[in-house]
């Protein structure tokens, strides 16, 4: 019997680096990876909340490591990486989540501050650029790998005030074309999610944006709708996708030049 | 001050001739007017023949004809391959040479797909995009043969993004924009350079006709307004012109910041 095409969705026995795990979409993606049967190395800045993702983890029957990790910072994310080697002996998928949107955001350029600016781009770039160095020799040592960024929509177009975010996460998308470029010859391969508005069932986001009425499926993402696609990016499903981006987002980015709902009708005009 | 008179010489169409499909519609109007003004002379044709049609585009002539340019109006149908041949011919010797073809077809049209009848899908098609096919074929013979010459297809917002009710111009749009590019590398080495403009929702788009979904959509546009068409055509004159001899398979957007907005 072939491997049918769920059985290809099965990560049994693979270990998976997820930063920014210790809420939102991180703990949402690395819960999805460790049902599909990925250990888990839970990293982020606050050790009680990927202490509560590796017990979520553990309760779906796999291993974690709970690596508090700022990965704004060359040294903690090597530490991280030596630490996940040391425990599992192989990376086989980075998932770099962490990021955020909010240093900088909503001020126009002129006001945005020095520290702003650096810690934004420290967060959603740099620290992907920092966890790939330090996990990518494994990768090439164990003869490949899975390399899933996080970007955005804002990562495709602007926002008005929203500097820092909408750079970092271009920034992403073509740091992980590179990526794939550069690796595709060694098996590993690097791809983008870029997720919409997920509220991960805060009720004050899911009143900022509105509860989604500006989405064209006019709702907002709910968490269980994101874990899928990481596994999706993780698993043999996609070993020939590299440098992709899968936006799920509710259809925002088939339009945007016009406001949702815009739908004129404009008939076919009688031709004397 | 030399340099200035060298870039104005190089951005002059003085002698140079222009044929305009869609001459008819805001956008084709302004393209040739401007192309005029450049020095270029003009003639220009409707989309269909619908009387109205023909009516602007007698007037669109007339303005050629006060910049005291060559020209003339002609009421054809785009789809009609027989119509496009013998305008481009019409065009071709009563100016003497084709420099410029601006495809602007403008059939407008928008409907929820289930509403859409197949004859309507196929005359938007026809019109709008098999027409630009017959124009561009029918310019092939003399912009070919004397190794110049520019195509300009002047496409709109609905050829990159998706519309509600937009599914018939949505795809037309973007096949004409790709068809640009497939062509700007099929005559790459002729002289012939194929460029689109990108045009943003602008004053006199039929679609723009009903007030509050126009007020809507200016409240949502980066620059809270509108283009003129003035503010579309300036790129056709930099296409036409010796300026832009390097530039092929590109379109150049001109949208008030509409496509990056998320």
């Amino acid at each position: 019997m072939p491997e049918s095409v769920l059985d290809k969705l099965k990560l049994g026995g693979k270990i998976a680096v997820v930063t920014g795990a210790g809420r939102g979409l991180g703990r949402a993606m690395a819960l999805a990876l460790a049902e599909a049967g990925c250990d888990i190395i839970a990293a982020a800045r606050t050790r009680p909340e990927i202490e509560e993702t590796a017990e979520l983890v553990r309760a779906k029957g796999r291993r974690s490591l709970v690596v508090p990790t700022d990965i704004t910072d060359p040294t903690p994310v090597q530490a991280m990486v030596d630490a996940a080697i040391a425990e599992f002996g192989r990376i086989d998928i980075l998932l770099n989540n962490a990021g955020g949107a909010t240093a900088g955001m909503g001020k126009p350029l002129e006001e945005v501050t020095d520290e702003e600016w650096r810690l934004g781009i420290d967060t959603n770039l740099s620290g992907a650029f920092y966890c790939c160095r330090a996990a990518i020799p494994h990768m090439l040592r164990q003869g490949g790998g899975k390399i899933i960024n996080v970007t955005s929509g804002f990562g495709l177009r602007g926002g008005r005030d929203n500097f820092m975010y909408t750079t970092a996460k271009a920034g992403l998308i073509n740091f992980t074309r590179s990526l794939a470029m550069t690796y595709a010859d060694r098996n590993i391969q690097a791809n983008l999610i870029a997720p919409g508005l997920f509220p991960h069932d805060n009720p004050a986001m899911v009143e900022w944006w509105r509860g989604g009425k500006f989405v064209p499926m006019g709702r907002l993402g709910r968490d269980e709708e994101l874990g899928p696609i990481a596994v999706f990016l993780a698993s043999d499903l996609s070993s020939y996708m590299n440098g992709a981006i899968l936006a799920l987002e509710g259809g925002g980015l088939a339009g945007g030049h016009a406001p949702t709902g815009f739908a004129p009708v404009v008939p076919l005009e009688a031709e004397a | 001050m030399a340099q200035a008179d060298a870039r104005r010489e190089q951005l002059s169409l003085q002698g140079r001739t222009a044929l305009v499909i869609g001459a008819s519609g805001p956008l084709g109007q302004a393209a040739a007017v401007a192309l005029a003004e450049a020095g270029a002379d003009v003639a220009v044709a409707t989309t269909t023949r619908s009387q109205k049609e023909e009516v602007a585009a007698n007037s669109c002539a007339n303005e050629v004809w006060a910049l005291k340019r060559k020209g003339f109006a002609a009421a054809i149908d785009a789809a009609s391959e027989s119509d496009v041949e013998a305008l481009v011919q019409r065009a071709a010797s009563e100016l003497g040479r084709l420099d410029v073809l601006v495809n602007a077809h403008d059939l407008p049209f928008a409907k929820p797909l289930t509403e859409i009848a197949p004859d309507e899908w196929r005359r938007v098609v026809e019109v709008n995009l098999t027409g630009v096919y017959l124009a561009c074929r029918a310019a092939a013979g003399p912009m070919l043969s004397q190794g110049s010459g520019r195509i300009i297809n002047v496409v709109s917002l609905l050829a990159e993004r998706g519309m509600v009710n937009g599914a018939a111009c949505c795809a037309v749009q973007a096949g004409v924009m790709n068809l640009t590019r497939a062509l700007a590398l099929e005559w790459a080495s002729s002289g012939v350079t194929i460029n689109a403009i990108g045009a943003g929702w602008t004053e006199g788009m039929a679609i723009l006709s009903d007030e509050e979904a126009r007020r809507k959509l200016e409240r949502y546009l980066p620059g809270k307004r509108l283009a003129q068409p003035r503010e579309i055509a300036g790129a056709a004159v930099y296409i036409a012109s010796d300026a832009a001899e390097y530039m092929t398979g590109q379109v150049v957007w001109i949208e008030g910041g509409a496509l990056s907005h998320v």
